[in-house]
């Protein structure tokens, strides 16, 4: 048997087996207890079956928004407009945004990495700063974060910064330092400046890698974004979330958290497609 | 063969010890002003005491408040300290059979709507309000509007849900904030805020918001009747510190004093909490508030308010389904889904020197 072996060799329908082998577990035990859990107490909150989850999950992505304005007619609009007012997408949009607008924002801390690695004043300005900065627990500066950028969207996504910038900083200074010297050397000889070297040489040849590093912080950036939203907010996947705890609303928190898995799983892989449409040149080492 | 034996006798011994070894109950309590003197009960050997006389063992675990009730639903404790409203909303809803054995306090003034440039309740439409959404906070505020016929004006209202451990701080460190909604100490760590006025409190709802002791009721029910004594123990060593509480000048600071302690409070701190909390220091007092008919109009009204802010659960068809049940036999709801008991019993026999 070289089951365990370095050099076994499974079929194809023997790795797909395996690979979802914990799924099934996974779900097996907790259906399990779940019924178990109803079988004792018919109105148990705490372990949802699948067919209340189902229900939750429906609830919040296709009945109207508890404070929606168009509330009245639902049963006559299109399965797109329901959607289009419901819990689900409205929250979803509010996330999505502080989401997009965070990301935007690290575009320029990959710049200032850049910057940092290739010109030497830049770099003794800002490294110690940003190397202290990154060692900060930025959840724990709360009230002061509050003084400064009030408790509205700003806050939050400068949470997100805060927590996440440094690490994205440092890391595009680091892969510039990467380059080879010869490179830059060669690229004066035939005639660039300084920023032409920097971004057509440096930046242009990293950029693969730093688009793999953001991607690598996405969890991070959630972490961020929901405790941002679950400090104070008034709408956003975490806030629905934090609601839902008042009451162990676990059938429809349990399809939240599965969502936002979904959400994460999409970005994270467009980010690689991305990446190979970007950069067909770029083979990981 | 002795081999065997011994662990036999072995095996005999052990089973001998354990089966000896009283019943063990879990009581988990939060930090409050009225829920704090349970964990000095339990420190101070007080808990103890009157566990012996009954033949339980009783274990007391800190919790915060949200895990609390956690805790209590999952079953993983036997006994917790929560207001009537979370007793209804949470364990209650969720099917988890609960009674009230001790009725502790009343806020009376612990929980304040606060304001900046001395806002009034009718200028708060349209503006943001931070405070714990679903919570008693909300029931506080959404009373002080129906008090003063502004429940029309409720839909204008935007409530931010803010986390109570960063309640303060948002509030304090923002000053676009104009309102927030919130129980002590935190109301008196924000009213120390430059331009901050108080314009509602507890205190003009006397009797609404209360703070319980409650067991889950399979619990008291258990065949051996250890549930009962273990409710016996709790409510005669609650009623024994609280007259030990009550006792005017010195002797009566020193407990208070080792009773702010167990939650990492000072003693004027704690004072100052207690003189806006309504507690019931005699068995007597929190009978005649348990058996009163005021109780049942409270309970109609926090039941009203759980079930049309969705806090019963989205499944639940009436508010009638999650039914209450009163000392006289009474009930508010269906008769056959009574999730929500006020037992009385006890603090009666406390009242009458029984336990």
């Amino acid at each position: 048997m070289s089951v365990l072996q370095i050099h076994a060799q499974p079929s194809r329908a023997t790795v797909w087996t395996l690979s979802w082998l914990l799924f099934a577990a996974g779900l097996l035990s907790y259906f399990w207890v779940s019924r178990g859990r109803h079988m004792d107490n018919p109105d148990d909150r705490v372990m949802p079956t699948i067919r209340q989850m189902a229900q939750g999950f429906s609830d919040a992505a296709l009945k109207p928004a508890e404070d929606d304005e168009v509330a009245a007619d639902a049963s006559r609009q299109s399965l797109a407009a329901k959607i289009g007012h419901s819990m689900l997408w409205k929250d979803t949009l509010a996330t999505g945004r502080r989401f997009i607008i965070s990301m935007a924002l690290l575009l320029p801390a990959v710049l200032l990495g850049v910057h940092m690695g290739m010109f030497p004043y830049v770099g003794s300005f800002f490294l110690r700063f940003v190397l202290f900065f990154d060692k900060i627990v930025a959840l724990s500066l709360l009230p002061i974060l509050f003084i400064a950028f009030g408790i509205d969207e700003m806050a939050k996504i400068m949470l997100i910064l805060i927590g996440v910038g440094p690490t994205i900083i440092l890391d595009a200074f680091n892969l510039t330092r990467g380059v080879p010297k010869e490179q830059i050397v060669k690229g004066f000889t035939l005639g660039a400046g300084d920023f032409a070297v920097t971004y057509r040489i440096v930046l242009k040849q990293i950029s693969p890698r730093v688009l793999n590093s953001i991607r690598l912080n996405l969890k991070a950036v959630m972490i961020f974004l929901f405790s941002g939203e679950m400090i104070a907010s008034q709408d956003g996947l975490a806030y629905r979330i934090a609601l839902l705890r008042r009451h162990m609303g676990m059938d429809t928190i349990i399809p939240y958290v599965l969502w936002v898995a979904l959400l994460l799983f999409l970005i994270d892989y467009g980010m690689r497609v991305l990446n190979r449409k970007l950069h067909p040149w770029f083979q990981e080492a | 063969m002795r081999k065997f034996s011994f662990i036999l006798t072995l095996v005999c011994v052990l089973a001998g010890a354990l089966s000896a070894a009283p019943p063990s109950f879990t009581l988990g309590w939060s930090v409050y002003v009225g829920w704090d003197p349970y964990a000095y009960m339990y420190k101070s050997g007080l808990l103890k005491k009157w566990g012996d006389k009954y033949g339980v063992d009783i274990k007391v675990r800190r919790f915060d408040y949200a895990p609390s009730l956690d805790a209590f639903v999952a079953k993983n404790i036997d006994a917790c300290a929560m207001t009537n409203m979370e007793a209804l909303d949470m364990p209650a809803a969720a099917g988890v059979d609960t009674t009230s054995i001790i009725v502790g306090d009343y806020s009376n003034g612990n929980d304040a709507v606060l304001v900046r440039h001395n806002l009034t309740l009718a200028q708060i439409p349209g503006k943001r309000v931070l405070l714990v959404e679903k919570t008693v906070s909300q029931y506080l505020f959404e009373r002080a509007m129906a008090i003063n016929n502004l429940s029309g004006e409720l839909k204008r209202v935007k409530y931010v849900n803010t986390s109570d451990s960063d309640l303060a701080g948002a509030f304090l460190g923002d000053p676009s904030q104009q309102v927030a909604v919130t129980w002590k100490p935190l109301v008196s760590q924000i009213l120390r805020g430059k331009g901050i006025t108080k314009i509602f409190d507890s205190s003009k709802i006397p009797g609404e918001i209360l703070d319980l002791m409650v067991v889950r009721t399979e619990v008291l029910n258990r065949p051996d009747g250890s549930g009962q004594r273990f409710a016996k123990a709790v409510t005669g060593a609650w009623y024994e510190l609280t007259s030990q509480m009550s006792k005017p000048g010195a002797e009566g600071d020193k407990v208070l004093s080792a009773i702010a302690e167990v939650s990492e409070d000072t003693l004027s701190s704690y004072k100052e909490q207690l003189a806006t909390t309504h507690l019931f220091y005699t068995a007597s007092s929190a009978l005649e508030m348990t058996k009163s008919e005021q109780l049942k109009k409270t309970m109609e009204l926090v039941r009203q308010f759980c079930f049309t802010h969705g806090l019963l659960g989205d499944k639940t068809a009436s508010s009638d389904d999650v039914a209450i049940r009163f000392p006289d036999g009474s009930t508010e709801g269906k008769k056959d889904r009574v999730r929500l008991r006020f037992d009385a019993s006890y603090m009666q026999m406390a009242a009458g020197g029984k336990l």
